[in-house]
């Protein structure tokens, strides 16, 4: 009889739950636009995608709180989560759909693909690879949105001239992030050119992080970081354990050198996300359709420099480094992660 | 509308999944954690043979195989080496990772592109115009219903009857001159088999393969067995395997009410705290029955 009872209950509180969610409802007013945005995981690069996105909106006049509503929604790196959101915001018919992050912005696509809402991503470091354009590096729908992709011609040639008597070059990277490995395919590709080899390593969770780094530096003369999920988020311990052995680690956007990396030829995020929002901005006032608007990457990488970690190491910049740099920090910056 | 239809669709594919978890869970009382690797292997298949022009619907086959292969290394480890069966499980869920990449090459295969089953000429052709967008709706609770009807009739075929007793009283088993080792390699090929198909079909509806994509399928599982088992006791005429796939869609109903409420972030402690909640009202109690008696 009890278990009768329980049933009972329990399906009293299922009901409850589905009556709660049938209060949310979405106004769409006269020139009012929502958009959805999932961000694929947590951490400082991709926040400031987001930062950048809607700064880039504001810019073209598309406001949160004015003529904006934003549903923002993390999938905390999980793909089932991924593909939650994306239905949802499929079936709260959003304006357009935004994915930070290559799954999210396959997801998004996927669950987008057959309805009238357009997609904009940001921070997909391959777009062919991810099959969000065709090998013409046109949209295959009505998605498009800005690249990631690593300077890593320009990086290679940072690194050589900081560390004119370096040879082997490490990298850490999660093997379940298909961003990581097509850069770690260019570095591979280009690193002979300027004298170097390069040693990876690669891990499935972050609690490999520290055994994997350690066997890592044992083996490179310095370290230098993709945009790799993972490994970002957990770029303090590697941070750490580099210093303690004086080894080099050089970054690949302005938050990494903020931290505590020597230097990077990198992307400065929040500008990345700009140009998303302006591509987004475009779309929906309707001037172009996303399906007409080729995807983006930032043309030119800009310098990082931190001096204090420089000096830590005992490493002196080149002059003509420093007054190029696009910035150059005098202090590591506490690592944060940013709401 | 939509929201119901993406709820009932997910949930009917993860019944499937739900289920394998059934015999391993239910019928041969075995925690099976190499659900976790089961599910992405099936859609590792699914990816890699499509990927290479392979016909969408050979990868449901493919995938059941693969899946059910991982439950025979998972039931020899556990019957052969003497493992512990929840060792057995996470030894093969870790090597199933690296499987999983190696299979499909890279950690993340989009297919967009390519034909699914959900989306082909043949399907084209065949369903009309009109309700055509319902595709993905109709073809899953066709493979659903099928496989259910399939699992149905095994189980109360003869072998059937005997992998039933393995869990409830493995001493018939032996009485019948049959190896309860060998009974329940069996159960558990067929659960991650099962497992396997489910990841083949989420897959194609998904369009993507994701070497993550497997994190927490066995819990989604469990939750799904559960809550079937537990609120449908009381429906006799229901088989259980109509319950299980119920539950599933129930359960992905509270996951998707509960992520329009809550930040995603939070997702993972509401999902523990719906399985703990329908634990404690249905598992709890049945032992106390049993203790007593």
């Amino acid at each position: 009889m009890k278990t009768k009872t329980t049933a009972k209950v329990f399906g009293a509180a299922f009901l409850t739950m589905a009556l709660a969610a049938g209060t949310v409802t979405v106004h769409a007013e006269e020139e009012q636009y929502t958009i959805g945005i999932e961000q694929f995981a947590e951490h400082g690069s991709l926040d400031n995608c987001r930062k950048g996105f809607l700064e880039g909106l504001k810019e073209e006049g598309i406001e949160e709180g004015k003529n904006l509503t934003v549903d923002y929604k993390n999938a905390a790196s999980d793909m089932g989560t991924c593909g939650q959101i994306s239905d949802s915001f499929v079936s709260d018919k959003v304006d357009l759909a935004v994915g930070i992050a290559t799954p999210s912005a396959q997801s998004l696509y996927n669950a987008a693909m057959d309805t009238d809402i357009p997609v904009i991503y940001t921070a997909v470091t391959d777009p062919l690879a991810a099959e969000l354009v065709d090998e013409d590096g046109n949209p295959v729908g009505e998605v498009t949105g800005t690249s990631d992709k690593l300077p890593v011609k320009q990086q290679l040639e940072m690194i050589r001239e900081i560390l004119p008597d370096a040879k082997t070059i490490g990298i850490l990277y999660t093997t379940s992030e298909a961003n990581s490995e097509s850069s770690i395919k260019e570095y591979e590709a280009l690193a002979g050119d300027y004298g170097f080899t390069i040693e990876t390593a690669g891990i499935t969770t972050t609690a490999d992080i520290s055994l994997a780094a350690q066997s890592l530096l044992e083996k490179v003369d310095c370290l230098t970081n993709l945009t790799d999920n993972t490994v970002v988020a957990s770029l303090p311990t590697i941070l750490e354990m580099a210093n303690e052995q004086n080894i080099p680690v050089f970054g690949s956007e302005i938050e990494q050198v903020k931290i505590g990396c020597l230097a990077a030829e990198g992307l400065d995020y929040i500008e990345l996300g700009k140009q998303t929002g302006k591509m987004a901005a475009k779309v929906l006032k309707g001037e172009a359709k996303a399906s007409e608007l080729p995807y983006e990457t930032i043309e030119e990488a800009a310098l990082y420099i931190n001096e204090s970690v420089a000096e830590n190491l005992g490493i002196e910049i080149p002059e003509d480094m420093t007054s190029s740099a696009a910035e150059v920090f005098d202090e590591i910056t506490e690592y944060t992660v940013e709401e | 509308m939509d929201f119901v239809i993406t709820i009932v669709e997910q949930g009917l594919i993860y019944g499937i999944l739900a289920l394998g978890v059934y015999i391993t869970y239910k019928i041969l009382d075995f925690p099976d954690l190499t659900t976790d690797g089961s599910f992405p292997l099936g859609a590792a298949v699914t990816a890699a043979l499509i990927t290479k022009g392979a016909n969408p619907y050979l990868t449901l086959l493919a995938a059941f195989a693969a899946g059910a292969l991982a439950g025979v290394c998972t039931g020899l480890i556990h019957v052969k080496g003497k493992v512990r069966d929840l060792l057995s499980g996470i030894i093969m869920m870790t090597a199933l990772w690296t499987i999983n990449l190696r299979i499909a090459g890279t950690s993340n295969v989009p297919l967009f592109s390519k034909e699914t089953i959900f989306k082909n000429s043949f399907l084209e052709n065949l369903i009309p115009e009109s309700i055509q967008s319902y595709t993905t709706l109709i073809v899953v609770i066709i493979l659903t219903v099928i496989t259910k009807l399939i699992l149905d009739f095994y189980m109360n075929s003869r072998s059937g009857f005997l992998l039933r007793a393995v869990g409830d009283n493995d001493k018939l088993v032996t009485a019948l001159a049959k190896d309860e080792g060998n009974m329940k390699i069996l159960g558990l090929a067929i659960a991650n088999g099962l497992i396997a198909l489910s990841g083949c079909i989420f897959c194609q509806e998904e369009r993507v393969f994701e070497i993550s994509m497997g994190t927490g399928a066995v819990v989604i599982g469990l939750a799904s067995v559960i809550i079937g088992t537990s609120l449908f006791r009381g429906f006799t005429f229901m088989k259980a395997t109509a319950a299980v796939i119920l539950g599933s869609i129930l359960y992905k109903a509270c996951t998707a009410i509960a992520m329009r409420n809550f930040e995603p972030q939070d997702m993972k402690f509401i999902t523990a705290a719906l399985f703990l909640i329908v634990l404690l009202i249905s598992m709890e109690r049945k032992k106390k029955v049993k203790i007593d008696a």
